[in-house]
């Protein structure tokens, strides 16, 4: 009859295989941070089972504490699609409801790309003048400038030129009378 | 597919390598195992013999390691290093909102965390822990303040300073013994002399250098992070 323990610590290996297969095969990014975490719990319990419990604890605190936790801000802020609501008219908010049509358009935009569309009116940033907006793109982490052209009554979205989703928002734009894309030529950051 | 079964073949040859490098740990055992077990808490006066190796018998690794993340850090910062002043857009709708569920809890666990992190630096010589481990759990507990807080501001240059003197600090209080002993990295008491109360205060001053350095290093570490995406 074998040690109870012995059977614990094999059931714990096939399960850190298992674990590792599940890490690698997965699509889902939220999924495999999650398993991630189990992997690094699976791994301190087999550190206890063979008595190094200094080596457990380590590997407790950073193996599914700090490395998820980094990865979950990571990813969070890799996904987002930050608009500066300039124009402050009915073009995104209308009726106090996300159903205008400057909104449906960037709304059907991030789906295409499975991003999270984010929709600020930042006081302090939209008080910003014209011609500071290409350093406000640069400064902070507004992706998009909306405002409204006064004299052609047309919406200008305006983002950096290096930003790749700008080739795709101008052919979208371009089924669109009222929207117009533009964007800024990049400066050499020197790096 | 394939690509599926060049996967599984190279953890099975892992797991192959471990199995078999395993055979020899009853040799590695005999040899030095014996004479610290022995010795171990006379001559440092730890009763853990894990951090008796770590900070008495084996510093010269520790303090090398402690170095490692010094770089590491250096490293990170230099790469997601930022000229520019840092400005974050308010949302109107954020979907990435913490949950107001997982901000009461924190909150709840946030000094608990902090006094347990520092329980197990302080205890590093009697029960399992030390340095390296407190200060990653006290790391995690300030980690956990950006998620009750997301707007608040850190000054990475300033921990990284402190970072460096406490780790100029660890390697002065480390060559001391060259004066009580006649050798570098080991404890500054001599145990012919002192007793093992004694020893243990060198111990514990190790010990809270070492956790405040780590837990500040990996505080660098993830503020980097949260700025590097905004």
């Amino acid at each position: 009859m074998p040690d109870m323990l012995e059977i614990t610590a094999y059931a714990l290996q096939v399960l850190l295989i298992i674990m590792a297969l599940a890490i690698v095969t997965h699509k889902n990014t939220g999924t495999i941070i999650v398993l991630i975490a189990v992997f690094s719990l699976v791994t301190a319990s087999l550190y206890v089972i063979n008595k190094a419990p200094d080596v457990a604890i380590a590997e407790v605190a950073i193996g599914s504490a700090i490395i998820p936790l980094i990865y979950v801000i990571s990813i969070s802020r890799q996904r987002e699609f930050i608009v500066l609501d300039k124009a402050m008219d009915d073009f995104i908010i209308s009726d106090d409801a996300f159903t205008g049509v400057g909104y449906i358009f960037l709304k059907r935009f991030t789906d295409f790309y499975h991003l999270e569309l984010n929709i600020s009116n930042d006081v302090r940033l939209c008080s910003v003048g014209r011609g500071r907006e290409q350093k406000l793109c640069e400064e902070t982490n507004v992706d998009l400038i909306v405002s409204k052209d006064e004299e052609t009554g047309k919406y200008l979205l305006k983002g950096k030129q290096s930003n790749i989703l700008m080739h795709k928002l101008k052919q979208m734009a371009r089924d669109y009378d009222t929207i117009e894309v533009v964007t800024f030529k990049d400066r050499d950051f020197g790096d | 597919m394939i690509k599926h079964v060049i996967l599984i073949a190279m953890l099975l040859a892992i797991y192959a390598v471990f199995t078999v490098s395993l055979q020899d740990l009853e040799q590695i055992y005999q040899t030095s195992a014996d004479y610290f077990r022995e010795f171990g808490v006379d001559q440092t006066g730890s009763n853990n013999l894990v951090t008796a190796i770590l900070l008495d018998y084996r510093l010269f690794d520790s303090l090398f390691e402690a170095g490692i993340l010094l770089i590491a850090v250096s490293g990170i910062i230099w790469i997601s290093k930022h000229d520019i002043e840092e400005k974050n857009a308010r949302f109107m709708l954020d979907k990435f909102k913490t949950p107001d569920l997982f901000v009461t809890f924190s909150r709840l666990v946030y000094p608990l965390m902090l006094a347990f992190g520092f329980y197990i630096i302080i205890n590093g010589h009697v029960s399992p822990g030390g340095g390296f481990q407190g200060g990653a759990i006290v790391a995690t507990a300030i980690l956990i303040l950006y998620y009750i807080d997301a707007d608040k501001e850190t000054n990475i240059g300033m921990i990284v300073t402190v970072e460096k003197f406490l780790y100029l600090t660890i390697l002065i209080i480390a060559s001391l013994s060259i004066f009580t002993r006649g050798t570098f990295f080991t404890n500054v008491f001599p145990y012919e002399t002192s007793s093992t109360s004694t020893q243990v205060i060198y111990l514990v001053t190790l010990n809270i250098l070492i956790g405040f350095k780590v837990a500040l290093g990996l505080w660098a570490i993830f503020t980097a992070f949260l700025k590097e995406g905004r």
